[in-house]
């Protein structure tokens, strides 16, 4: 049954521009970089030693915004596929579960996001390359500063689907989800316990696995509660 | 014209709108009093600081960005069940409608920006600031952010007539806007770039000869070719929407 939920969603995202959002964001955090780089690279090569690490370090502080603003715009678009045009009733019409049902969008929208991260991966280690930054390739590290974003920011996905899949006027999760930017634009002032600072992969400790495992289980609670509160709603 | 703008207004206030634009200046108060700038120096007036910080992140981001939740809030009724074609069929001309639309989100941007005005006068009164408090540079960054915004009410407008969902306005706006913590970084670039723009009329600076914080010249080529661009491409799109 979830595997055709899951197809059925796939074609429903089809030709909305979806994949060209998932495949822009990761391309225009580096792309500005490219602009960084571009116009003063000299000064930048100056400021540290270690080049590679002050790359990703530059990449790192639009890949928290990019993705926060990533996840508003691909859950407010797959709930509004359904309430467009009052899709949800004939949805749950169907002989399905509801827990299926966000399960599916919820698959839909972590695989959009890991293919992102995957993606700019590939961007990070091409573009770096190009700028020779040094014979030490930190391969480790780039799949961290890759992959450790999208785990902490878990937690937002499963909270914004939560609440664009509950709203009938997107305006609520859009504008939650502008705070929520603004949060992770401030990250370096939040306490540790918000959310919308784990991506930045910052914290007291300084151990960035930790922001990705925080991601992971508080996600998975935030999936967990979400699902249960749309399954307990009427459909209207 | 007037009654159109009323009607918009009426459809707009059964909506949750009024409690998002109190977004706004809870926005201001979180940055206003998370940045601690106790001891930057003790000559400089105190407000000027806390200004610089709290205008940063408010115009860089949180500005452009709000003004197209409001242009897309302002055509959700139409594109629900047909409300267009309704509306269209009263005596009145599409141009009115484009207009009252974009009138009353304007006005919604102005109410946003001064409640703004009355965060920063709270962060202030919180935090015991006891210098002077900067009124005409005050003004000139609230009432210049504003203006900055008039272009991008107008594109936000244009797409969010042209598609139906809230995501897919937001996202175009989200693509310009990000893009804005960059080019304000550079001086050939920056002063050139429409989205940069309430950062520039909202930045503290002792250029006090001119009416706003950025010269004339920039303000009427950018900001206001920008309009004119944005303005007239949703008029005339709107003019030919099929309904």
């Amino acid at each position: 049954m979830i595997g055709k939920l899951f197809k059925s969603d796939l074609l429903k995202i089809k030709r909305k521009g979806l994949l060209f959002l998932t495949i822009l964001g990761p391309f225009g955090v580096v792309a500005l970089q490219m602009v960084n780089y571009g116009v003063r690279k000299g000064y930048l090569l100056d400021q540290s030693d270690n080049d590679w690490q002050y790359y990703l370090l530059n990449i790192s502080t639009f890949t928290p915004l990019a993705i926060v603003l990533g996840i508003v715009i691909l859950t407010s678009f797959i709930a509004s596929i359904e309430n467009e045009t009052n899709a949800w009733k004939q949805l749950m019409a169907l002989p399905v579960s509801k827990l299926s049902v966000y399960l599916s969008k919820f698959t839909v929208i972590t695989l959009l996001l890991f293919l992102s991260s995957l993606l700019l991966m590939v961007f990070t280690l091409s573009y770096g390359l190009t700028l020779g930054l040094g014979e030490d390739i930190p391969y480790i590290e780039i799949l961290k500063y890759s992959f450790y974003p999208f785990l902490a920011a878990l937690p937002v996905l499963a909270l914004q689907l939560w609440i664009a899949t509950v709203s009938t006027n997107q305006a609520i999760p859009i504008t939650i989800g502008v705070v929520g930017v603004i949060f992770a634009y401030s990250a370096f002032v939040l306490p540790d316990w918000m959310i919308w600072k784990w991506p930045s992969l910052m914290n007291q400790w300084d151990k960035p696995f930790i922001n990705a495992f925080l991601g992971l289980g508080v996600g998975s609670i935030l999936y967990l509660v979400g699902m249960m509160d749309f399954n307990r709603r009427d459909v209207k | 014209m007037f009654s159109v703008i009323r009607s918009e207004w009426y459809k707009l206030r059964k909506t949750r709108i009024l409690s998002l634009l109190f977004v706004g200046p809870m926005v201001g108060l979180f940055i206003g009093l998370t940045t601690n700038n106790d001891n930057l120096g003790g000559e400089i007036n105190q407000w000027y600081t806390k200004l610089l910080f709290m205008n940063l992140t408010y115009s860089l981001l949180f500005l452009p960005l709000i003004t197209g939740v409001f242009a897309s809030m302002i055509c959700r009724y139409e594109h629900q069940a047909g409300g267009l074609k309704q509306l269209l069929a009263l005596p009145v001309t599409r141009g009115q409608v484009f207009a009252a639309k974009y009138i009353l989100v304007i006005g919604l941007v102005m109410v946003i920006q001064l409640l703004y005005l009355v965060s920063i006068v709270l962060v202030g009164m919180i935090a015991g600031i006891d210098d002077p408090f900067p009124m005409e540079i005050v003004w000139k960054s609230i009432f210049g952010g504003w203006v900055a915004t008039l272009p991008l009410v107008a594109l936000q407008l244009w797409m969010s007539m042209l598609f139906k969902s809230f995501a897919a306005p937001f996202a175009v706006n989200v693509i310009f806007t990000l893009p804005t913590i960059m080019v304000v970084n550079s001086e050939k670039i920056g002063p050139y770039y429409p989205w940069a723009q309430p950062f520039s009329m909202m930045y503290i600076s002792d250029n006090t000869n001119d009416l706003f914080f950025v010269p004339w010249d920039q303000l009427l080529i950018v900001v206001g070719g920008s309009f004119l661009l944005f303005f007239v491409c949703g008029y005339l799109y709107f003019q030919r929407k099929p309904v």
